[in-house]
């Protein structure tokens, strides 16, 4: 089974950093700035079923929030990703899933506040995360430097959206 | 329980009453607290016992692990150094045991590895040898030199036209992977990735130049790769093809991708992800697989089968010819060794000829006869010869009968290297003879006793001396006379033979003669019968041309042997008289 997510967030977020020491890399991050985009591969195993997420990793742009919407299109879940560092990225993290949503429709989805490593540096306060959670969001608090939160993250997007296809 | 530690008492009794005190409360805390503290004590020991603590740890580690395993990836990060050391250990330790418990997985990715490697240096080879032997191929192989790169690759490089390395079927809206070919020995990357890139290109392409949405991407190349897009309605074909496909190849995209959105429309619009169903679309992808070289494969490989026959007819026709060269040389050489008179020291082959050096006697065999005889060509060989005298009893023969030249009636025999002559010869050959066979190379002595030298003036003397008489009006030849005669005759013919060796004539007379008794005419018939009779019993036959015989009845010879006799019986004779002529102009020296 495959499986098109899109990685979505702000510019400098760490989208990239967060996958990269976790997928099949194949092309360089130039791809990024040039097509906008850089597409990778995450093999997983949920409950003994083989499922390939195959993730777009769009260009992030906090000024002027722009996306591809073709690179949108075909996607069974998406990523949005928040640095924790940085408060503004909450709010392009917000608009993005609107902008998603409103293309998409209700597909699965999961958050992931970067940077857990330095949460004493967080400008994201625990107030706003728990209104993320009161919304019923999938939300993880992870690090790319660590590893932290990463695994469960892909898990837990991947597992709503098999049992979504069922 | 005692009231008794309420109780007033003095000093030593208040002493006393305080110990008791104390084991009252030890008993009674003995009496609330001993399960407690039966309880404590095992805890302490167990917390101090390493052994016991450990097998407490023991039950709960592997339920510990597995708990925060899910949770985070912190245990992973954390054991990592130590597997990867304990790991490097164990290798080191006990390498048998690491290499039994991977074989299994390793064994079968080796034999793939291996295979595809083979698979690999086979087209290599396959192109090599198709190339190698071509002028083209030369020219080729000095490039590969002067760049550095595989033969293989300059031949594949020339002589490819096209080929289609690998060709993927893309779902249009996921990006998603739904088939992948490769042809063999292509390195592949991820084709999953690539597929999802592709995609992301095709949709960059269209978002930027605004294209609609039947606006697609066609094509796009990258140095000797040409990536070909034949759309879909829900899905595209994409061909990655190396060097200059052409257009004719674009109808197997076409057709390919018709088919398979026939074949698969259903599953192409229920996709959720599920790519089992497109492993039926394997062989339209397949059909796109095609690759065109410069030369069609089957008549490069016709070509090879009759360049191969012809190299292999032309090895087969120049060793036969060698074989036969040499055995014919070896033949030769083996006649020469063997025939008298020639000496070779020195035989071998050399580029395109032979060379030979020896002795040869002047009058052995001519080794260029010989070779042209044994069917070899006089224009490949060299040879030297240096003269010599050969000691073989026929080379001496044959040396001898060149410098004395003796006459027919003369015999001559070796006898260990003593020339023996018989038979006869004039006395002028037989004088030379004995003064040059000894000089003659191979001949120690001479020896001629039983050669009867013969004079000519003797022979002439004895032949016009004699007479054949008759009786009185007979012109036969009586016995006696015969008998005189063959003395007479034996004379004739070493005269005979003494002048045709020295090219001189002999004019032989036979003169008839009668008495005066009865007529003069019947006397003259008379002396030309008895003439003739003795001319018969002669037999002019038996001499050579040297030799003429004539008769007669009159002469001065005759008159003056008849008139030395005054007898009638004188008169009824025939004489003969022989002269000798000397050759007209001869300015050579009569050899005897």
């Amino acid at each position: 089974m495959q499986k098109k997510v899109c990685m979505l967030g702000g510019f400098a977020v760490g989208k990239t950093s967060l996958v990269r020491r976790f997928v099949t890399s194949l092309f360089s991050e130039q791809y990024h700035t040039t097509i906008g985009v850089s597409v990778e591969k995450k093999a997983l195993s949920v409950d003994g079923e083989d499922v390939t997420l195959m993730l777009w990793d769009l260009y992030g742009d906090d000024e002027f929030q722009r996306i591809r919407e073709s690179y949108l299109r075909g996607s069974s879940g998406y990523i949005l990703v928040v640095d924790g560092t940085r408060k503004e990225t909450l709010a392009t993290a917000l608009t993005l899933q609107q902008t998603v949503e409103g293309l998409l429709g209700p597909i699965p989805f999961a958050v992931i506040v970067n940077k857990s490593d330095v949460r004493a540096e967080w400008e994201v306060d625990d107030a706003a995360l728990d209104e993320l959670r009161q919304r019923g969001w999938s939300l993880f608090l992870g690090s790319a430097k660590t590893g932290d939160g990463v695994e469960p993250l892909f898990l837990t997007l991947a597992d709503r959206m098999l049992r979504q296809a069922v | 329980m005692s009231n008794e530690p309420f109780k007033t008492h003095s000093f030593s009794a208040t002493a006393q009453g305080l110990e008791s005190s104390k084991e009252d409360w030890s008993e009674l805390r003995s009496l609330l607290l001993a399960p407690e503290q039966s309880q404590l004590d095992e805890l302490r020991e167990r917390l101090d016992n390493p052994a016991i603590y450990a097998r407490d740890v023991s039950r709960v580690l592997p339920d510990a692990f597995t708990l925060r395993g899910k949770g985070d990836q912190h245990l992973a990060t954390a054991l990592a150094p130590f597997v990867e050391e304990g790991f490097a250990a164990a290798v080191r330790k006990s390498p048998r045991a690491i290499v039994d418990a991977i074989a299994p997985i390793m064994g079968p990715a080796i034999r793939q590895a291996i295979v595809r490697t083979l698979q690999s240096m086979m087209q290599s080879l396959n192109y090599s040898l198709e190339q190698s032997l071509s002028a083209r191929g030369l020219h080729w192989r000095i490039e590969a030199w002067r760049t550095g790169r595989p033969f293989a690759e300059v031949v594949l490089l020339h002589t490819l036209r096209y080929r289609v390395e690998q060709v993927f079927l893309i779902h249009r809206e996921t990006g998603l992977l739904l088939h992948h070919v490769a042809a063999d020995s292509v390195a592949v990357q991820d084709q999953h990735v690539v597929s999802g890139m592709l995609a992301a290109i095709q949709s960059y392409v269209q978002d930027s130049f605004g294209a609609s949405k039947d606006q697609t991407l066609d094509h796009f190349q990258v140095g000797e790769w040409t990536v070909w897009i034949e759309e879909g309605s829900q899905a595209f074909l994409a061909g990655v093809i190396q060097g200059a496909p052409p257009t004719t190849l674009r109808q197997h995209f076409r057709d390919a991708m018709d088919r398979i959105q026939v074949q698969q429309a259903d599953a192409l619009s229920d996709f959720h992800g599920d790519t089992a169903p497109f492993t039926a679309t394997h062989p339209y992808l397949e059909s796109c697989l095609l690759a065109h070289y410069e030369a069609p494969p089957q008549r490069r490989a016709m070509g090879k089968w009759i360049l191969g026959g012809v190299l292999l007819f032309g090895c087969a026709w120049w060793g036969w010819i060698a074989y036969q060269s040499h055995a014919r040389w070896s033949h030769f050489l083996t006649q020469l060794k063997t025939e008298p008179g020639v000496v070779v020291t020195l035989a071998e082959s050399t580029l395109g000829g032979y060379r030979l050096e020896g002795l040869r006697d002047p009058l052995a065999k001519d080794p260029s006869t010989m070779l042209i005889a044994a069917g070899l060509d006089p224009s490949k060989i060299t040879a030297m010869w240096s003269p010599y005298y050969a000691l073989h009893p026929s080379l001496i023969t044959t040396r001898v009968h060149s410098m004395l030249q003796p006459p027919k009636t003369v015999t001559l025999t070796l006898e260990s290297n003593i020339l023996v002559a018989s038979g006869s010869a004039s006395v002028e050959w037989a004088r030379d003879a004995r003064h040059l066979a000894p000089f003659i190379p191979g001949i120690s002595g001479y020896r001629d006793d039983s050669l009867m030298a013969i004079s000519i003036p003797d022979l002439l003397l004895l032949v016009n001396h004699s007479v054949i008489r008759f009786n009185s009006g007979s012109s036969i030849v009586e016995p006696p006379e015969l008998a005189k005669l063959q003395t007479v005759m034996a004379a004739l013919r070493n005269l005979d033979l003494a002048a045709s060796q020295s090219g001189r004539t002999v004019s032989l007379e036979v003169l008839g003669s009668a008495d005066e008794t009865g007529p003069e005419t019947m006397n003259l018939q008379l002396s030309e019968s008895r003439a003739h009779a003795v001319l018969a019993a002669i037999g002019g036959k038996q001499f050579s041309a040297a030799t003429t015989i004539t008769t007669g009845i009159d002469s001065p010879f005759l008159k003056q042997q008849r008139g030395s006799a005054g007898r009638s019986a004188d008169k009824r004779i025939v004489l003969l008289h022989a002269t000798l002529t000397e050759p007209p102009n001869t300015g050579e020296a009569v050899r005897p």
